[in-house]
C-alpha cells in the first residue's frame, strides 16, 4: 500500500512539474509579464509542495500507526475477556490475533481471538482508508496553495531554495541525533553498570573475568556475591592488551607507511605514482576479516614455527602476529595522509633549501618533514585510533585470555574483542557482564573521540600555516 | 672594466617541446649588479635558474648550450650541483623562510656544508650574515623565535642573509621585491647597493625604476630571447633597439 502511495506521488510530483513550467510559461506569454524566476523552477516549487507534506504525513502516520492499532486491539481483547498479566502475555495475544488476521496461525482459536482479530481487521481497513484520504487531502491543500502562490508569479527561485535549506538542515539533524541517541544508549547502560560495579574498581581493577558474573541479576546480588563480582571487571589488562597491539601496529605502520609516503611525494616518478598509488590504496580496502585469516592461519602459525625452532614457546594466538597485519592493514591510511602532507608542503621552501646547496634528503630531512610535522603526526593519530577501534583481527589472531602481559608471544585481548565476546549468543540485559560491554564501548568511544580531536587539531594546525 | 664571472654561449632551454630561451649570449660582471627586465613569460628568471642548476629541480626542463663560472663549465653532467649553489645563492621572489628559528634559518646552509664546526663560530656566521643582510639590529634579541614571524620584508631579509650565510660568490635575485611594499623595497635595495661590494649579483625584476637605481648592466628579454643588454644607462637612456625603446616607455609588457 505504501510503496503504490508513494508512487502515485511520484507520478503525480512529475506531472506537475511540467505543469507548473508550461503554465507560468503561459501566464508570461499571456499577461506579458516578466517572471520572478526560470518556468523550471516553478515545476520545481511544486514538485517540492506536493512531494514533501504527503511524504512526511506517510512516514509520521507509518511510525505511529502499529502502535495505536496494537493498543486498541489489546484494550478490545481485554473487553471480549481475554486475560493477561503482564505486558509480555499481551504482546503474545497481539501477535496471535495478526498471525489470525494474516492466515498464518495455525493453533486453536477461540472466541475472544476470532473477534479480536475480526476487530483487527475492520480497524487495518479503516486506518488505511483514513490514511490514503489524508494523504490526498494534504496533496489537494498543499498543490492548490503552491498553484496561487505562482498564479500571483512568487519568487520560485528563492521559495524553492528556502525548502532545500530545509531539507539539507533536517538530514543533518537527523545524523546528529543519531549519534547523540548512540551516546546516550551506551551511556544509560553503563550507568546501571556503574551502579553494580564501582568505577575505580573497573578502572584500576587488573582482573578481567566477566564470565563470573553470567546469569546473575543485578537486583537480587547479595553481598558476598558483589564483593567477587568487584574484582572480575577491572579494565587495566584490556587497555593494556590494546594499547600494546596497537604498539605493535605502529611499529609496523608508521615507518613503512610514512617512509612510502615520502617516496611517493618526493621521489616517484609520476608513473610510479600513478601505478603504486592506488596499490596501495587497495590494502586499505581489503576486508579486515580478511586480514585476520591471514593472521590466524599464515602468519600466527608461522610465528609459532619459527619460535620452535628458536627455542622459544609462542602461543599460536600472539599479540605479535594480530599487531603485525593490523600495521599493514593501517600502512595505507599513514602513507596516503603523509603523503598529501608532503605535497601540500610548499616548493618554495624546497627551492630555498635547494639554493643554498642542499641535496634532497637533506632538504627532506630538515625541512620538508619538520614543515609536515603537525600533518604527519595528526595522520599517525588517525591511524592510531583506527588501530584501537579496530577488532576482527584481534578476533581472529590474538585469542580471547586476558592476560596482563607484555610478552609479544603470548596471546592477549583487546577491548573491542571482549565486548565482541560479551554479546555474542543468549544475553541476560541486565547482567552486570552484558552492561560491562557498554561501559568498554563507553571507554573505547571516549579514547578514539580524545584521540582524534587532537590528530584533528594538529592537521588543522598544520593547513593554517602555509594557506 | 670589471671581469666576466659568469659567460652563457648560445644557451637554450626546453620545457618539454616549448621552446622557453633562445640562444642566449649575456655576460656578467665580477662585483656588479646586473639588471635582467622584460614582459612576464620572457625568460628572465629562467636564465637565472641556469646560473645555479635550479631548472634541475623540474623534470622536463633541458638546457644545452654553455654557461660558464670562472671558466669553469655549469652545464657539465658531471658537476657537484651541491657546490655549485654553495657558491651561486638565490633569493626568490616570495619570501620562503624555513619553519624554523630565525637563527636555524641562517645556520640550516653552513651546518650542512660543514661549516662553521662550533657553535662559536656557527654564531658567528649567523651574526654576520644578518649584519650583511641589514637585519641583525631588528632580530638579535630574538633569534630562537621563527623566522615566519617577521614581517614580509624582514622575511625577504632573512632570506637574503641565508643566501649569503654559505659565503657565495654570485646571489641570484628573482623578482626579490614584488612582494613587499615601498619601504621593505628601499631597504632591500639598498642592502643590494651594499652586497655588490662583495657579490656578483643579478636581479630579476619588473621595476624599471628598481633596475635603473640598483643596476650597472641591464638585459632586456622579450619571449626568450636576449633583445638587447648593455650599461643600464644607455639601456635607459638611448637603447639601439626600437622594441626596448617600447618596453622601457611603457608602449607594451
Amino acid at each position: 500500500m505504501n510503496i503504490v502511495l508513494i508512487f502515485l506521488i511520484t507520478i503525480f510530483s512529475v506531472s506537475l512539474f511540467f505543469y507548473g513550467k508550461s503554465k507560468t510559461k503561459t501566464i508570461s506569454i499571456k499577461d506579458d509579464i516578466k517572471l520572478n524566476a526560470l518556468p523550471k523552477f516553478y515545476g520545481y516549487y511544486l514538485v517540492l509542495w506536493c512531494s514533501i507534506p504527503a511524504l512526511v504525513f506517510l512516514l509520521v502516520w507509518s511510525l505511529f500507526e502499529p502502535v495505536i492499532i496494537k493498543s486498541i486491539i489489546i484494550e478490545t481483547a481485554a473487553n471480549q475477556g481475554a486475560i493477561f498479566s503482564d505486558k509480555n502475555e499481551a504482546n503474545l495475544i497481539y501477535e496471535k490475533i495478526k498471525a489470525i488476521h494474516l492466515g498464518t496461525f495455525f493453533g486453536d482459536i477461540d472466541s475472544i481471538l476470532k473477534e479480536s482479530a475480526l476487530a483487527y481487521a475492520k480497524f487495518i481497513n479503516l486506518f488505511t482508508n483514513s490514511k490514503v484520504v489524508l494523504i490526498f487531502g494534504i496533496i489537494i491543500v498543499s498543490v492548490i496553495y503552491s498553484l496561487k502562490k505562482i498564479k500571483n508569479n512568487n519568487k520560485a527561485r528563492d521559495d524553492v531554495e528556502v525548502i532545500l535549506k530545509g531539507l539539507l538542515f533536517v538530514s543533518s539533524l537527523i545524523a546528529i541525533l543519531t549519534t547523540l541517541g548512540i551516546i546516550f544508549s551506551l551511556l544509560f547502560e553503563s550507568i546501571k553498570f556503574f551502579s553494580v560495579i564501582n568505577i575505580f574498581d573497573y578502572l584500576f581493577g587488573t582482573n578481567w573475568s566477566p564470565q563470573r558474573a553470567f546469569v546473575r541479576d543485578a537486583s537480587s546480588i547479595t553481598a558476598a556475591e558483589f564483593e567477587e563480582l568487584k574484582d572480575a571487571f577491572g579494565f587495566i589488562p584490556l587497555i593494556a592488551g590494546t594499547s600494546f597491539i596497537a604498539f605493535i601496529a605502529m611499529l609496523v605502520a608508521v615507518p613503512i607507511g610514512l617512509f612510502s609516503g615520502i617516496y611517493m611525494a618526493e621521489y616517484a616518478s609520476i608513473k610510479v605514482r600513478r601505478i603504486s598509488k592506488p596499490i596501495i590504496e587497495i590494502l586499505a580496502g581489503i576486508p579486515t576479516v580478511v586480514y585476520g585469516f591471514f593472521a590466524a592461519l599464515t602468519v600466527g602459525p608461522f610465528f609459532r614455527q619459527v619460535g620452535e625452532n628458536l627455542g622459544l614457546t609462542v602461543s599460536s594466538e600472539s599479540a605479535l602476529a594480530a599487531g603485525l597485519i593490523m600495521g599493514i592493514m593501517i600502512i595505507p591510511y599513514v602513507s596516503s595522509l603523509s603523503d598529501d602532507v608532503i605535497n601540500s608542503v610548499p616548493q618554495s621552501l624546497r627551492d630555498g633549501s635547494y639554493a643554498v646547496g642542499a641535496t634532497k634528503s637533506e632538504t627532506i630531512k630538515q625541512v620538508v618533514i619538520p614543515a609536515a610535522l603537525p600533518g604527519i603526526i595528526g595522520s599517525v593519530l588517525l591511524a592510531v585510533s583506527r588501530a584501537i577501534g579496530e577488532t576482527m583481527i584481534v578476533v581472529m589472531a590474538a585469542g580471547l585470555a586476558a592476560n596482563l602481559t607484555i610478552n609479544p608471544l603470548e596471546s592477549t585481548t583487546t577491548i573491542t574483542t571482549q565486548i565482541v565476546m560479551i554479546l555474542v549468543g543468549d544475553q541476560e540485559f541486565d547482567s552486570p557482564k552484558t552492561q560491562s560491554a557498554f561501559a568498554l564501548g563507553l571507554t573505547l568511544f571516549i579514547a578514539t573521540l580524545i584521540l582524534n580531536y587532537i590528530a584533528q587539531r594538529a592537521v588543522k594546525k598544520y593547513r593554517e600555516k602555509y594557506d | 672594466m670589471s671581469n666576466v664571472k659568469i659567460k652563457s654561449k648560445n644557451l637554450n632551454v626546453y620545457y618539454g617541446d616549448k621552446q622557453a630561451l633562445f640562444d642566449v649570449n649575456l655576460d656578467l660582471n665580477e662585483k656588479e649588479v646586473t639588471a635582467l627586465i622584460g614582459p612576464s613569460g620572457c625568460g628572465k628568471s629562467t636564465f637565472i635558474r641556469c646560473i645555479n642548476r635550479m631548472n634541475d629541480v623540474i623534470d622536463i626542463c633541458k638546457v644545452t648550450g654553455n654557461i660558464e663560472m670562472d671558466g669553469m663549465n655549469i652545464n657539465d653532467k658531471d658537476l657537484d650541483v651541491v657546490s655549485l649553489r654553495e657558491r651561486v645563492g638565490m633569493v626568490f621572489q616570495k619570501p620562503n623562510p624555513f619553519p624554523k628559528s630565525i637563527y636555524d634559518n641562517i645556520s640550516y646552509g653552513p651546518k650542512i656544508h660543514g661549516k662553521g664546526e662550533t657553535k662559536n663560530e656557527l654564531d658567528q656566521i649567523v651574526e654576520n650574515s644578518l649584519k650583511k643582510s641589514a637585519l641583525w639590529e631588528e632580530v638579535k634579541d630574538r633569534l630562537d623565535e621563527p623566522g615566519t614571524s617577521l614581517s614580509g620584508g624582514q622575511q625577504q631579509r632573512l632570506c637574503i642573509a641565508r643566501a649569503i650565510s654559505v659565503n657565495p660568490e654570485v646571489i641570484l635575485m628573482d623578482e626579490p621585491c614584488s612582494a613587499l611594499d615601498p619601504i621593505a623595497t628601499a631597504k632591500i635595495e639598498e642592502l643590494i647597493d651594499e652586497l655588490k661590494k662583495t657579490y656578483t649579483i643579478v636581479i630579476v625584476t619588473h621595476s624599471m625604476a628598481q633596475a635603473v637605481r640598483v643596476s650597472q648592466k641591464t638585459g632586456f628579454f622579450h619571449l626568450g630571447k636576449l633583445i638587447e643588454v648593455g650599461k643600464t644607462e644607455k639601456i635607459f637612456k638611448n637603447p639601439d633597439n626600437k622594441m626596448t625603446q617600447d618596453y622601457i616607455t611603457g608602449r607594451f609588457g
